[in-house]
């Protein structure tokens, strides 16, 4: 990362000691980029904060690093604010945003309902609010993020590749979901369902909301285990969470009888566990794809002026899938620290 | 050296020593720790972020606080009971999908639904309450576990209606006032925080329910055995603690409208953080709304604070963990301590210079020489009473003295043999005088100033004057009214010796030498109270003169008799008589032949003068020094004189072995005898006056001879 | 002949007489209830469920509450010195995080474990001088110093919120994942702490001062026991087993989730020690206490899991039989306004 930073810099620097080059011995042409000047000044004064669910993993590590990085580039303020998985805590970080008044606010809702009247509030007092990745009830200018629905069609699918007609399983899968009013389940499990309803050969024995907690999945997987030892697909709602179940197979000694199929922001942490066999396959949404998205939009807004409400706009994150037979370590990424 | 001696004596005068001790006993500054804390945090705020004070925030800050607080309310209540209820945040959980789900997914009207949710709450209140208060199981585990039941509960109501409950949106005017209103910029919530705040200080402070509260935390069994139904109200709190919870969570379900499924999981440990900050004791019987507000204050601010300056999730933590123990650390300290340092600092020992005293050894050729007369006193109620203070005689022969355990004596028959209770009255009967219509007036101590009717019916005339602004003890309250008299136009003019210490532990006044007490002024006629002289040093006895136009009074710790001018030209104006005695003097009464008689209640010694002068000393010796080994003035032998209005001395009766009448602190002439009391003493002492007026009554003198 | 039957009658009777005599409420302490209730679920769970009564079931079973057990030891040492530590689960999860994470970062093996264990050690006199010297209540230091530690961990040692366990650690990855013949590690390892830990108790004169100290402290201090340096020390000691639990937890997942210290684990801890009958008033109780508050949890949860509950249902049912197993407590030791002490919640 470091070294790609540098090769950037210095390419940038070529670049610009070459149009002042040029601006000096073609003075006479006067070709101008007009663009560039209006681009750089619009990130002047402004100010972005982020409010996530917490810090501390890889999805919001990610996309701040993503984030600070323009914000250092090009000079606008960025700041966050953690409320460490408190939903409360969270209104209230959004409430005492709304009265700062940053220029954009980044959010990744808890769960659907929470944030949505504040995120009303915030549009109303010009606040430009960005969605990621978990979107709120409340629809507002820019949603980034992956596309849930098709996530769980592609999970869902995987199951029925695996353990559907023909496969000769029992064709028993266990779906462990976050928070159940969170976005990312809420709409993945929409997509699971569009597809399993077409496949009544595939039998879900369990259907548990483990709260992006690992230790609770664990838990789930451990009963689902010990009841159905004949499970063929465990479909875990992020990876992170998702690992508990991976351990709970891992202690059973069910590694390769029973699937484990899980998405998530493609860290590190997803290739190796794909490597040693925990996770059969992954979905990424690429959390450094999302950060440029995330900045992308930030720019947009800033040079557009646009304001809230002008634009209704959802950038799905484009999916890569990581498993044994595509395993590329490059794929995933890592934070810097 | 007389630099420094001035320097002294200024020092001592004008820097207020005293109030330092005077603060520390407050009450409220039980709650010093927390106040200041809140001040600071508020102030540190205001400083670093941003648009801190402006209306919006305000506001929103006041919804967070309202419905915060209604919890940390819930807690203290039961708290204050001695228990304690970890299980509000499950609570605060359940009443919010409960509520949501009655609105969003049952189409309840609103009117049903919040009163429903109420109820609710108070149901999972009672559960706990009878499981506590009923079954009397230990609050601590019990709660602990309905935790996890009602944490339970709310996590299988939300994994089947979760998606139900929060897609719904009412649409409703009043559902977003609750949520969202305000009246006159005061947020919703707020309002009716406040509203029960108020109340809840109100039942706590002020009625019976709220007082046995109070009595069960502070001593479950003695409060048992008073007769107060302990499991019934037990029981109670819990409930009123699921009520208010249930409310808190109405009002959250109205702004947030959000049934996530981290709802009030660890709200328990920021609501105990609160009242404990805020001064309410874990295991009952401390605690008030105010402290439970204040807790919750802090707490707020503290959290909200930090998680708006940006702070990682973290690193709020390490400062929310280490204010906590710092607060916790200091506010134990403090309470432990705060006792200690009072019994340090309360006596403030001030400069007093007195002059030297004069002799009074046999022929030292000063009018106080000592003699043996007072050999031949007689002794009345001997062994059968204590702590005769003053003695008075009506037209009857009929004697009249206080006792120790707060009753008026009554001695008739010839030689005084029939004892009587006369009246009761609580308090230390010290000094008493007849008023024209037969009343008898009296000053007792701790109490005031108190009349009995001849029928031995005691009234109340006062117990309280008009209180100094600028004081930091309540002065209004009489601690020690000393002695009275009364003037031909009916005003009750009397001593209080000190207004900073009460009955029993009038000694220490001695070692402060500062001009501690008053007169005070009770108009018969109007019934009202008004102080006429302060910075007294131990104001004590006091006399009308003969014609009506001044009274004089004693001054215990400087020795002197002065008179003040009620009438005549000097009106307002006070004077000395005596101005340097050999001793303490006590109470001051007629005699028959137109002069004085005064009580020294003991002699001077050139020690403790010497002491006066030394406050450094005397306040070293009150912290480091215990109470037994302190230097008191001589208290235990003195002598009865005779002045006339001029202040010279005209005769001095003594009692050398100090057996008939050790200490006399006052003296009653009556038809050529004169009774002697003494508030150490165990009898009244009754002395034969030659050359007196064996017919002479002293009320006579004031009203004139009964027709 | 007929003689004979009656003596026999009457020497039945009287024993009888003499049975229920001692079945008095004095012999139903709370231990022996929850031992019954744990013997009687375990009986009705082995006729009733399929695969319950198994040799690998009742290892699963064990090896499922071994943490718990472990952290209940060093729970119950402070609560009989009448302390509580709410502080055991931070302590559990970021000293062990911070052990794996010194490993992330390259550092070897011997000096990552110095370092986590100083970091639990540290906590632990931190929590009884703040206890012992400061007076602070239990309740509030510890609540505290877990806040702080947690929050240190998570704001300067570690770098996430879950930690991973590097790969090829050899012996050390057997603490959580190896077995000694059929019966894992963590199974083993309980036993160990637990016998230690009676032992330590009952037999040393420092276990014994634990128990003047909870029964009376103002006694104990007379007596001339050091009570501010065994309050201290017990602290510590419970921070020292909560690192042990947390090397086996994070051996034996290959990880360590410091999210952990915002679940209701350390409330689980907490039961295992009073339901077992350690009362919180302190000076009472022994590891034996443990061990049957935690065959309790264990039987009931590995009898849920096979009956497929939900883990949402099976925390209801848990909670359930524990506020049944302390209102029974109640009925057979009543309190009442002359025996509950003042203060005592």
């Amino acid at each position: 990362m470091f070294k790609r930073n540098t090769i950037k810099k210095m390419v940038l620097g070529i670049a610009m000691a070459a149009t002042l080059g040029m601006t000096a011995n073609v003075a006479v042409a006067e070709i101008k980029d007009e663009l560039r000047d209006p681009y750089l000044a619009s990130f002047k004064g402004k100010k972005v904060a982020f409010l996530p669910i917490a810090m501390g993993f890889d999805l919001t590590e990610g996309w701040a690093e993503g984030i600070r990085a323009a914000a250092d580039k090009y000079g606008f303020e960025f700041i966050i604010r953690d409320p460490n998985w408190n939903t409360n805590a969270g209104t209230q970080a959004l409430t005492s945003l709304i009265a700062e008044k940053p220029d954009i606010i980044v959010v990744h809702n808890p769960d659907v309902q929470s944030y949505a009247r504040l995120l009303k509030k915030a549009e109303k007092a010009g606040i430009n609010i960005i969605q990621v990745n978990m979107k709120s009830s409340y629809s507002t200018n820019v949603y980034v993020g992956a596309d849930w629905v098709e996530m769980g069609e592609a999970g869902a699918n995987e199951m029925v590749k695996r353990c559907g007609e023909g496969s000769g399983t029992s064709g028993k899968v266990a779906i462990i979901q976050g928070v159940l009013t969170g976005a990312a389940s809420v709409y993945q499990i929409e997509g699971v369902m569009n597809v399993l309803d077409k496949h009544p050969e595939i039998k879900i024995v369990a259907n548990q909301a483990a709260d992006w907690d690992a230790s609770k999945a664990k838990a789930v997987a451990q009963t689902v285990l010990q009841q159905h030892p004949d499970l063929c697909a465990i479909f875990g709602f992020w990876d992170v969470m998702t690992l508990g179940a991976g351990a709970a197979v891992k202690e059973a000694g069910m590694q390769g009888k029973v699937a484990v199929l899980t998405n998530g922001g493609g860290n590190q942490m997803a290739c190796e566990n794909v490597k040693s066999g925990v996770f059969d396959k992954v979905w990424s949404y690429d959390v450094p794809g999302q950060a440029r998205d995330m900045v992308d939009m930030i720019k947009v807004l800033f040079q557009s002026d646009s304001k809230p409400g002008d634009m209704r706009v959802a950038l799905y994150t484009p999916l890569k899938v990581i498993s044994k037979e595509n395993y590329d370590p490059s794929i995933c990424w890592s934070l810097k620290k | 050296m007389a630099s420094s001696n001035a320097f002294m004596r200024a020092r001592y005068k004008y820097f207020p020593d005293h109030l330092v001790g005077e603060l520390l006993s407050k009450r409220w500054m039980e709650s010093a720790v927390p106040t200041v804390i809140l001040v600071a945090v508020f102030l540190y705020l205001v400083g670093t972020l941003p648009n801190y004070l402006t209306p919006v925030n305000l506001m929103d800050m006041g919804r967070l606080y309202a419905e915060f607080g209604l919890v940390v309310l819930a807690m203290a209540l039961v708290m204050i009971g001695g228990g304690v209820d970890l299980s509000i945040g499950s609570m605060f959980a359940l009443c919010n999908v409960a509520m949501l789900s009655l609105i969003n997914m049952l189409g309840w009207p609103l009117w049903v639904a919040i009163p429903s949710v109420l109820v609710f709450g108070a149901a999972l209140g009672a559960i706990n309450g009878f499981l506590i208060g009923y079954l009397k199981l230990r609050a601590f585990l019990t709660t602990l576990v309905t935790l996890i039941i009602y944490r339970a509960l709310f996590d299988i109501v939300l994994q089947n209606f979760a998606v139900e409950i929060s897609g719904g949106f009412l649409d409703s005017e009043v559902w977003d006032f609750i949520g969202d209103g305000d009246v006159f910029g005061v947020p919703s919530s707020l309002i009716a925080f406040l509203i029960v705040a108020i109340g809840g200080h109100l039942v706590i402070s002020r009625t019976r329910p709220g007082w046995h509260v109070m009595a069960i935390g502070g001593a479950r069994r003695s409060a048992y055995n008073a007769g107060v139904a302990v499991n019934r109200t037990i029981f109670m709190t819990y409930v009123v603690s699921g009520i208010l919870t249930a409310l808190s969570a109405i009002f959250f379900a109205a702004r947030l409208g959000s049934a996530g499924s981290d709802v009030g999981v660890g709200m328990e440990v920021g609501v105990l953080t609160a009242a404990v900050l805020g001064g309410i004791s874990l295991g009952g019987g401390r605690g008030s709304v105010a402290k439970a507000t204040m807790g919750s204050a802090i707490v707020l601010l503290i959290t909200n604070g930090m998680l708006r300056m940006g702070m990682e999730g973290g690193s709020s933590s390490v400062a929310l963990g280490v204010i906590l123990l710092i607060a916790v650390g200091i506010d134990v300290k403090w309470l432990k301590n705060r006792h200690k340092i009072i019994s340090k600092v309360y006596v403030s020992p001030a400069y007093l210079d007195l002059p030297s005293a004069p002799s009074a050894e046999e022929n030292s050729g000063t009018p106080y020489e000592v003699n043996n007369r007072l050999k031949t006193v007689t002794a009345i109620g001997l062994g059968k009473l204590e702590g005769p203070e003053d003695v008075i005689l009506d037209h009857n022969d009929n004697l009249f003295t206080g006792t120790r355990h707060g009753d008026i004596m009554k001695f008739s028959g010839p030689n005084f043999e029939k004892q009587e209770v006369f009246a009761h009255i609580g308090g230390h009967p010290l000094g008493m005088a007849f008023d024209p219509d037969g009343n008898l007036l009296v000053c007792v101590g701790g109490m005031g100033l108190y009349g009995i009717k001849p029928g031995g019916e005691v009234y109340r005339l006062t117990d309280q004057t008009n209180r100094t602004w600028y004081s930091v003890n309540d002065d209004s309250r009489l601690r020690l009214a000393d002695d009275l008299d009364i003037t031909p136009d009916g005003e009750v003019y009397f001593s209080e010796a000190t207004i900073r210490y009460e009955m029993h532990s009038w000694s220490l006044d001695s070692l402060e030498g500062r001009g501690n007490g008053r007169i005070i002024c009770y108009d018969l006629n109007t019934g009202k109270t008004r102080t006429v002289i302060r910075n007294l040093l131990f104001p004590n006895g006091i006399c009308t003169s003969f014609d009506g136009m001044s009274i004089l009074f004693a001054q215990s710790w400087n020795c002197s008799i002065s008179r003040y001018w009620i009438d005549g030209p000097k009106r307002g104006q006070v004077e000395p008589v005596i101005p340097n005695l050999p001793g303490y003097p006590d109470n001051i009464n007629r005699a028959s032949d137109g002069n004085y008689w005064l009580a020294l209640v003991g002699m001077r010694t050139p020690t403790f003068d010497l002491a006066l002068k030394m406050p450094g000393f005397r306040r070293r010796m009150a912290r480091r020094v215990a109470p037994d080994e302190w230097l008191f003035p001589n208290i235990n032998s003195g002598c009865v004189l005779k002045f006339n209005e001029a202040g010279e001395i005209l005769d001095v009766l003594w009692d050398l072995g100090g057996e008939n009448h050790p200490m006399i602190t006052s003296m009653r002439e009556h038809k050529g005898h004169l009774y002697l009391g003494g508030i150490s003493n165990n009898r009244v002492g009754r002395y034969k006056l030659e050359n007196a007026d064996p017919d002479w009554v002293g009320i006579d003198t004031y009203w004139g001879k009964p027709k | 002949m007929a003689v004979q039957r009656s003596d026999q009658n009457s020497v039945a009777g009287s024993r009888i007489k003499q049975f229920i005599k001692s079945l008095n409420a004095a012999w139903f302490t709370q231990e022996r209830i929850v031992f019954a209730i744990a013997f009687i679920l375990f009986a009705a769970f082995s006729v009733s469920l399929n695969g319950f009564f198994s040799v690998d079931n009742l290892i699963n079973l064990m090896r499922n509450v071994s943490v718990l057990g472990i952290l209940g030891i060093g729970m119950a040492i402070v609560v009989i010195g009448r302390g509580i530590d709410l502080s055991m689960i931070a302590v559990m999860a970021v000293s062990s995080a911070w052990t794996l994470q010194l490993m992330q970062n390259g550092h070897s093996l011997g000096l990552a474990l110095l370092g986590g264990l100083v970091c639990a050690l540290s906590i632990g006199v931190i929590n009884g001088l703040l206890i012992a010297f400061v007076e602070i209540p239990a309740l509030f230091a510890t609540l505290a110093t877990g806040i702080f530690l947690y929050g240190v961990g998570k704001s300067t040692l570690l770098d996430l919120d879950v930690i991973y366990l590097p790969e090829n650690l050899g012996w050390f990855e057997e603490i959580g994942k190896g077995r000694i013949g059929p019966v894992p590690m963590a199974i083993i390892l309980c036993g160990v702490a637990m016998l230690a830990a009676y032992l330590f108790l009952s037999k040393t004169r420092f276990g014994r001062f634990i128990y003047g100290t909870g029964d009376n402290p103002l006694a104990a201090r007379i007596t001339g026991i050091p009570v501010r340096v065994i309050i201290t020390a017990q602290y510590t000691l419970a921070s020292f087993i909560g690192f042990f639990a947390g090397i086996i937890v994070s051996t034996a997942v290959s990880a360590m989730n410091t999210r952990i210290f915002h679940s209701t684990m350390i409330y689980d801890v907490i039961l295992v020690v009073v339901l077992g009958g350690i009362g919180l008033s302190g000076g009472k109780g022994s590891i034996r206490n443990v061990i049957v508050g935690t065959l309790l949890i264990g039987t009931l949860l590995n009898g849920m899991t096979i009956m497929d509950m939900q883990y949402t249902m099976q925390n209801l049912i848990k909670s359930l039989i524990l506020l049944g197993a302390i209102i029974l407590d109640s009925f057979l030791h009543p309190r009442n306004e002359e025996t509950a002490q003042q203060g005592d919640i």
